[in-house]
């Protein structure tokens, strides 16, 4: 699965996986367009519904936060 | 009542001083009771629509707190896994449509509110209404802080039901939260799950921590008395002159004046809330972190009026891609265009977030155009980005000091062309500065001109040297350095050096009018 997500990060935003702080979102290194894209692919890859309620800077903070969430989700 | 009366300087003088003198349970009174009073005194009388708008959100909360409990007891009694997820999404429903309801019926309330400022008097000129006097008007109608505050309340609501933050049981302390007087007026909006924490805790006196507050409230004056006040006579004689037809230059001259006027002035005011909200300790959201070193405009926008452009991506762009008619839009669009679908839904949300943002600042078709304007330069530039990287390499341009020099003016001149139209006193004046500014320039003429429009020599000279200050104390604090630090842990002698000066300089060349009153502040009418 990290694989997975590291893969689509890579693809839209590869600053995501060179960064090492805690607020990607805010920081600007992940745009909001950027973050729709992501939680697209990562919706269709894992087959789960991604709600507006966990598309907020602590979930996308850092690539580690975005693995968590999915993780998450794929559990529930 | 403005930051900047006597008025508010006793209510603040007065509340700090029972503050910190009662016990510290009791310490969100006086904020309540401050907040209170300052609302009061500012729309004279009883804020009709704060109070529906509060009890409304205070109301919703509490629906949406006991639908959650109401749910986790329905989910403990149940065994079966999909009778579960049946009754958790039959209860995630409910509560989504008591949050849009909010959403939907706040936002319409405030838009309408705001169109109703133009319609109202139309109505009464034709003899169609009786006349409403003005009081209906700040009060009803258009009451201070409404644009602030019903954001503010929709983003409660919609936090509380998405389980970001607990629902508020206390009125009196919701309104506190809602009003809390330093942010009513022009912000910075504030998330509940943030402020109830500061609202709460206890308290203590820190001689320290209340001296840095003075100290950037009175830097806040100093960028709005000395900087923004100063270009407000220039900038007014301009665009608000008699028949207009100055010369392009002079018009060019008035809009970069007018961009620094606005950021002095907003930017001003934030340091002045901040600062008094600081004496109290209670820490509030940034709003501007150097707008102008943006090497783009999305970049700018994430700079400048940073607590809105957070609430319209978080509660409307997310909002409206992540609900089912975005989902079905995303869906058809990908399935339609396989390569550039995917960005259908993102360019739909932008373009609306910029819809509303300009209707959230002005009521005219400029600020529609303006938000048109600026959703359009996001869209194709977000769009474009991969495609920059492949541009670069071609024309070989390299990423150095130069190319972040050029970035940056062209950041500027895509905000001077916007700012054309929101400081116009209509779209044909603008549309007369942006003909003057390509084909009617005459330089010479402007230089004659300059000091005869509202700013003398030594005006520009002295705006010259304050504007050098906020420019060097802006570099510093764009390299990491804490100039307020800094100055707190220079020498003392240096230290009150630098206090009395700035205050000098304040009450020396700060721009008063006849009862030293100061201009309105330019959020304030948003």
């Amino acid at each position: 699965m990290e694989e997975k997500v590291l893969e689509i990060l890579e693809e839209y935003c590869e600053e995501a996986l060179s960064y090492a702080g805690d607020n990607m979102m805010e920081e600007g290194v992940i745009d909001s367009f950027t973050v729709i894209n992501v939680v697209s692919e990562l919706e269709d890859a894992f087959d789960i519904e991604i709600d507006a309620k966990y598309v907020v800077a602590e979930n996308f903070r850092n690539k580690e936060a975005i693995i968590e969430l999915v993780a998450r989700l794929v559990e529930e | 009542m403005q930051f900047l009366s006597a008025n508010f300087v006793i209510l603040w003088v007065i509340s700090f001083a029972l503050y910190y003198l009662v016990p510290k349970k009791r310490q969100w009174v006086i904020l309540a009771v401050a907040s209170g009073l300052f609302y009061v005194a500012g729309t004279g009388g009883l804020p009709i629509g704060l109070l529906l708008t509060g009890a409304g959100a205070y109301a919703c909360g509490l629906y949406l707190k006991r639908s959650l409990e109401a749910q986790k007891t329905a989910l403990s009694v149940l065994a079966d896994k999909e009778r579960k997820k049946a009754v958790k999404v039959g209860f995630e429903r409910r509560r989504k449509r008591v949050q849009i309801l909010y959403f939907v019926l706040g936002l319409g309330t405030l838009l309408c509110t705001k169109y109703m400022v133009v319609i109202l008097p139309f109505l009464q000129e034709m003899g169609l209404i009786t006349p409403l006097g003005d009081a209906f008007f700040s009060r009803v109608v258009m009451p201070l802080g409404i644009s602030f505050y019903t954001l503010t309340a929709i983003g409660y609501v919609v936090d509380v039901g998405r389980e970001q933050c607990p629902a508020q049981e206390n009125p009196i302390r919701f309104f506190l939260f809602l009003a809390y007087f330093p942010a009513i007026t022009q912000g910075p909006f504030n998330r509940y799950g943030k402020l109830q924490g500061e609202l709460e805790r206890e308290h203590k006196f820190d001689f320290e921590r209340m001296l840095s507050g003075v100290q950037r409230f009175v830097w806040g004056a100093f960028k709005k008395l000395v900087i923004a006040d100063r270009i407000n006579l220039f900038v007014g004689n301009v665009f608000g002159g008699a028949g207009g037809g100055f010369p392009g230059s002079i018009y060019a001259l008035a809009v970069v004046l007018y961009m620094l006027q606005l950021y002095a002035d907003f930017s001003g005011y934030m340091d002045m809330a901040l600062g008094v909200s600081e004496t109290f300790d209670i820490s509030l959201p940034e709003n501007f972190k150097r707008p102008y070193f943006s090497k783009s405009v999305a970049e700018f926008w994430r700079r400048w009026h940073i607590t809105l452009g957070t609430w319209f991506k978080d509660y409307v762009m997310f909002s409206f891609v992540m609900s089912g008619t975005g989902r079905k839009i995303a869906k058809n669009a990908k399935k339609r265009w396989p390569g550039s679908g995917k960005h259908v839904t993102g360019i739909i949300g932008t373009m609306l977030v910029w819809l509303l943002t300009g209707m959230w600042h002005g009521r005219t078709a400029s600020y529609l155009l303006w938000g048109v304007y600026y959703g359009v330069i996001m869209c194709v530039s977000l769009v474009l980005e991969a495609q920059y990287g492949v541009w670069k390499e071609k024309l070989h341009i390299k990423e150095g000091k130069g190319y972040g020099f050029f970035a940056m003016a062209r950041t500027w001149l895509i905000v001077f062309v916007a700012d054309v139209l929101i400081r116009s006193e209509s779209l044909s004046q603008a549309g007369e500065i942006y003909r003057a500014l390509f084909m009617d320039f005459r330089l010479k003429e402007g230089i004659l001109q300059v000091t005869s429009c509202g700013i003398s020599k030594y005006g520009f000279l002295l705006l010259a040297a304050a504007c050098l200050l906020w420019l060097a104390v802006s570099v510093c604090e764009e390299r990491g350095k804490d100039v307020r630090r800094m100055l707190t842990e220079s020498p003392m002698v240096l230290r009150w050096c630098c206090y009395y000066g700035v205050v000098l300089l304040l009450l020396i060349t700060g721009i008063y009018g006849g009862s030293y009153d100061t201009a309105a502040f330019l959020y304030q009418s948003f």
